[in-house]
């Protein structure tokens, strides 16, 4: 089912991605502010707030918007674990495609670790973090263990060499030192020897293939066409149009696993993808860049294949070539992706919708895709939600 | 040995004097006939009711990866490197779990069968328990842990 009404992306923002325990209203603030200004709004003209977090807190996000203003704005709050900035915009896209408001804002947001744990992010409380640590049988289960049992079967069915992981991860690296607002950054060019001296973490992952976790913040702001001109014409960017916004859960498959700390098909990646380039009227080649949930570099590989980038079993040749790489065919985590530009979750799917109209625009300084009109951002949340959102430039 | 106790109801069965090792508590579904672990409220392709069904204790190998690192969930695992592998069923079920034994130790298509883990202490002296996989050795069918 396609969009009822055109959707445009009019503003976005961001704040830096870091371990630095800065209190998640002071980032929330920063990112919503500098999306109103890219699309030189005020508050008043939002008609609807959905908050992206995942740390927990009642009313948090309603209490974050009294900073911008209190204009009535109908706000809510959605979570959807890794997917949830993802699902805030989707949420604000249906918002305006439904003509329920001309104008929506998602702003994801969650505190780093450090904050978290002493408080200052208004996040998990020490009693809900005994009951999520409380022994149970899933709970013997860790996520990474699940990423690296997909990385050990695909290189036992393809061949996959620890080294393509690495490769991958450097790549991811190198992208986030070119992205001020990436958590990692690198003072020097990473190499893949460099990522496989790091500490083991779960057989084939190490340390620098894994998705940095820390804090912070993004915003993106949709509007109807009319105001989407309105913006263009007072600010100067190109119209970026959300030609897809798809979201799909799980459906059986053979070897369905229902328990772990992460579960769900790849295949979910296969079929929301296709639902979205049916919705958008494009393919494949037709993507100048794309941004997916690279928590660990075994995703990135896989969803070259499942987002039909390449054919089955070939996406090792792809990272041998270099073609995921900025200067490459299909540039892959342009910003660094989960691994580089990092993984704080509420904001995570939102730095993707930020980088992807950025480089449409064509305003993405040096790490920008030449020609770039047509950018897709796909996230999983916990391995049982898919959401993808292509964007074109207009 | 102190007497052990399943961590939790509903996910595995001790063994008795009939079974030598423990046996997961799954879902069939007699309208998909297929089964499901862990169990299921109702058959998720068709909607329609399931029974329990106790599953195969043996399977084979899918993957595996040794856990080195651990943060989140540390507390719950005794903060020690172990294995984790994914278990195939002859009832077409497959099944995540720790694995028992040390880093080298596995390779896919390996067959597999279910034993037990402490992993805590009731007041009781009693051991709380979940499942785990281990290497099925020709002629050594018993449990070991």
């Amino acid at each position: 089912m396609a969009l009822e009404h055109d959707v445009y992306v009019i503003g976005v923002g961001m704040h830096r991605i870091s371990a630095a325990p800065t209190p998640v209203r002071d980032m929330a603030f920063d990112a919503g502010i500098n999306a109103m200004n890219d699309a030189g709004i005020e508050f008043d003209t939002v008609g609807a707030l959905y908050n992206g977090y995942a740390s927990g807190g009642m009313t948090v996000g309603v209490t974050l918007a009294k900073d911008f203003g209190l204009t009535g704005v109908p706000v809510a709050h959605v979570e959807n674990a890794s997917a949830t900035g993802s699902s805030a915009f989707r949420e604000a896209v249906l918002s305006v495609a439904g003509g329920h408001s001309r104008c929506a804002m998602a702003l994801g947001f969650d505190p780093s670790p450090g904050a978290m744990m002493s408080g200052g992010g208004g996040a998990l409380s020490a009693g809900m973090l005994s009951a999520f640590f409380k022994p149970s049988v899933e709970g013997t289960l860790l996520p990474a263990a699940f990423f690296a049992l997909w990385a050990v079967r695909r290189m036992h069915e393809a061949g996959t060499t620890v080294e393509t992981y690495a490769k991958i991860a450097a790549k991811n690296w190198n992208h986030a030192r070119l992205n001020p607002y990436a958590q990692r950054q690198a003072d020097h060019q990473i190499t893949a020897e460099e990522v496989l001296n790091s500490t083991m973490i779960a057989y084939p992952h190490t340390s620098m293939m894994a998705a940095a976790v820390g804090g912070g913040a993004a915003c993106a702001i949709v509007a109807d066409r009319e105001l989407a001109e309105q913006v263009r014409d007072r600010m100067g960017h190109p119209l970026v149009k959300v030609v897809s916004s798809r979201s799909e859960s799980e459906r059986y498959t053979p070897g369905h696993l229902f328990m772990g700390a992460v579960v769900g098909p790849s295949e979910l990646t296969r079929s929301t993808s296709q639902a979205a380039y049916e919705e958008s009227g494009l393919g494949p080649a037709d993507l100048d860049l794309v941004h997916v949930h690279d928590a660990f570099p075994v995703e990135e590989l896989l969803y070259y294949e499942l987002l039909g980038i390449c054919g089955e079993g070939e996406g090792d040749k792809l990272v041998a070539e270099g073609a995921t790489e900025i200067g490459g065919r299909i540039p892959f985590s342009t910003d660094g992706g989960l691994i580089g530009r990092g993984h704080p979750v509420g904001p995570t799917g939102l730095a993707q919708i930020w980088d992807t109209t950025v480089q449409v625009r064509g305003q993405a300084g040096s790490r920008q895709v030449e020609g770039a009109r047509t950018g897709m951002a796909h996230m999983m949340g916990a391995g049982s939600v898919c959401i993808i959102h292509i964007l074109q430039r207009q | 040995m102190a007497e052990r106790q399943p961590l939790e109801e509903g996910y595995f069965v001790m063994p008795d004097a009939a079974h030598q090792h423990p046996r997961l508590i799954g879902s069939y579904s007699p309208k998909a006939d297929e089964c499901f672990f862990p169990r299921r409220k109702r058959c998720p392709i068709t909607f329609g009711p399931v029974e329990d069904r106790l599953l195969s204790s043996e399977g084979v190998l899918y993957s595996w990866t040794w856990l080195v690192t651990l943060k989140y969930g540390a507390m719950t695992t005794g903060g020690k490197p172990h294995g984790v592998g994914q278990v195939d069923l002859p009832e077409g079920v497959r099944v995540q779990s720790r694995l028992l034994g040390s880093q080298g130790d596995w390779e896919i298509g390996m067959p597999m069968v279910l034993d037990l883990l402490p992993i805590s202490t009731d007041e009781a002296g009693t051991e709380l328990c979940t499942f785990a996989f281990r290497i099925k050795e020709a002629g050594a069918d018993g449990p070991r842990t």
